[in-house]
């Protein structure tokens, strides 16, 4: 039976749609299959980080409305034999989304795949509340700044309540927290929370630390997901990130600022 | 069968009934007069905000013991009352023949509470089925995040984890929170002024007594502390915790 894992933040620009794509990827790579949604309809953000743009014919909308069937909607990525993307509309608003043409999709895709990723839309409206309704694992993105933890802080009390484990009195959601766009000297110049301040604001188990990084901006130009840029801080924190989340042991890196050498701080670098 | 012939033509289903048991809130009717009701409630929420706003939208029942068989009741004009209130009127109990009657026009069910004896201004007992407080205390043990709002009705509030920014506490009694406490913490919302609030940790964003209350800044003294919080001569203390 497959596991849907919602990637949700409350506050926009985080980098849900970067790690949904990262994530999805990086589970296919350790040879899951996988299904990554895209729930921020009108808005259409994950085919272009997925590099799949130019093969979107139907997407969740016309299968949630009957104009497609699932087969037809789902896009087999270009990397990963084993993962697919479910675009969404760009011409549709939130409303197309109903909760029995949700439901229908998961049932459907419970059955082929391991894993469900559900990439949210910013927000606690309809959009993010279909994202995460189904959920049996969340990934809340968060910023070291305070307003993305307040935010954090709401979505993580919205599962609580609001998901259906929740409202069927099932175990609770498994709660994972991962802070991005971290920049180790920031947070030493004080101009950032740090991941410690982070994790006592929100008392949620650490999944990983994605380092900031100008390597994320290639990646979504040319769309490829952040775990196949090889050799960069952010593929590896991606991927530490997936082995935590299946259950190995990684220690934390890109938390210390990088040591700039003598020569380079004499002749600048 | 108990079952009504209800079963639909379509469906064949029967219509469900089931069997449920509520809480709800007794308003104690004072007197029989609209107005004087509607003083009160003004009143009353202006001295308690923070109770009148957590039960606005609330069922209410009316209960009439303290009303005399031969008092005119304005009945129409209380249930108008109450609704301006934001309140919902959905039953009466411990009315007299003659409002019960007045209840029936008003599609408004009596409901079974303390029955009305023959002494008519004996002070009646709380029913246990619609009792307005449950007793004990609220034991919360994960942290409050931004957005969510907890009460304990009747009772102390205690909890071991934080309460987030944005999280809003309340109780009856008095609030112990173990953990930092960095939302709002509303101690004897119904009025009682000797309730108190405890925390390992004071970040509060608000903190009140009985009504009384304060916004608190970084710059406090006390900020990031052990403190308790009371209400005395119709002032709010805050003062160390030493433990
Ligand atoms: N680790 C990172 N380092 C640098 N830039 C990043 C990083 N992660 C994300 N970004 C950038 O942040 C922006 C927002 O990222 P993304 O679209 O993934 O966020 P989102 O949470 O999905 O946004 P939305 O709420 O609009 O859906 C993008 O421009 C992306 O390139
Ligand atoms: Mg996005």
């Amino acid at each position: 039976m497959a596991k849907i894992v919602v990637v949700t933040s409350g506050k926009g620009g985080v980098g849900k749609t970067t790690t949904s794509a990262a994530f999805a990827s990086g589970l296919a790579l350790r040879g899951y299959r996988t299904v990554v949604i895209d729930f921020d309809v009108g808005l259409r953000n994950l085919d272009l980080i997925m590099g799949c743009e130019r093969r979107v014919v139907y997407d969740l909308v016309n299968v949630i409305q009957g104009e497609a069937k699932l087969q037809q909607a789902l896009i087999r990525d270009k990397r990963c034999e084993s993962l697919y993307v479910l675009p969404t509309s760009q011409t549709r608003d939130k409303d197309a989304l109903t909760t029995e043409g949700v439901t229908a999709i998961m049932d459907e895709l419970r059955k082929e795949f391991d894993y469900i990723v559900c990439d949210s839309p910013a927000g606690i409206e309809s959009g993010a509340l279909m994202a995460l309704y189904h959920a049996d694992e969340a990934i809340v993105v968060t910023n070291p700044e305070v307003s993305s933890v307040r935010d954090s802080d709401r979505i993580l009390g919205i599962l609580a309540a609001r998901s259906r484990r929740a409202e069927q009195g099932e175990e609770p959601v498994k709660e994972h927290l991962l802070l991005t766009r971290y920049s180790p000297k920031r947070v030493e110049g004080g101009e950032m929370l740090s991941l410690e301040d982070v994790k006592e604001l929100l008392h949620t188990p650490l999944l990983g630390v994605i380092p900031e990084s100008e390597v994320i901006l290639q990646a979504s130009n040319q769309g490829i997901p952040a775990v196949h840029m090889d050799h960069s801080d952010v593929a590896e924190a991606y991927k530490d990130m997936v082995a935590r989340f299946l259950g190995e042991e990684r220690p934390l890196r890109f938390v210390q600022p990088v040591k700039v050498g003598f020569f380079k701080r004499l002749f600048g670098g | 069968m108990a079952n009504p012939p209800a079963s639909s033509a379509e469906t064949g289903a029967p219509l469900r009934l089931s069997g449920g048991v509520f809480t709800l809130s007794i308003l104690h009717l004072e007197s029989a007069d609209p107005r004087q009701l509607a003083q009160r409630i003004t009143e009353e929420r202006q001295r308690h905000p923070a109770a009148a706003d957590f039960h606005r939208h609330a069922p209410i029942v009316l209960d009439l013991s303290a009303i005399p068989e031969e008092a005119p009741l304005a009945l129409a004009e209380i249930l108008q009352v109450l609704r301006a209130a934001d309140w919902f009127p959905v039953g009466l109990r411990n009315a007299a023949p003659r409002h019960q009657a007045l209840a029936q026009e008003q599609h408004l069910p009596i409901l079974r509470g303390q029955e009305r004896g023959i002494a008519p201004h004996s002070q009646p007992e709380a029913s246990p089925v619609l009792a307005p407080i449950a007793q004990g205390s609220l034991l919360i043990d994960h942290p409050i995040r931004g957005g969510q709002r907890s009460y304990a009705r009747g009772g102390d509030l205690i909890c071991l984890a934080a309460v987030n920014a944005g999280a809003e506490i309340m109780a009856d009694g008095n609030i112990h929170v173990y953990g930092p406490l960095r939302g709002r913490a509303l101690a004897g919302v119904n009025g009682q002024e000797e309730a108190r609030i405890f925390c390992a940790n004071l970040e509060a964003e608000l903190v009140s007594v009985a009504g009384l209350y304060r916004t608190l800044e970084t710059n406090h003294p006390l900020w990031g502390q052990a403190a308790q919080i009371y209400s005395r001569d119709e002032q709010l203390h805050i003062i160390p915790l030493n433990l």
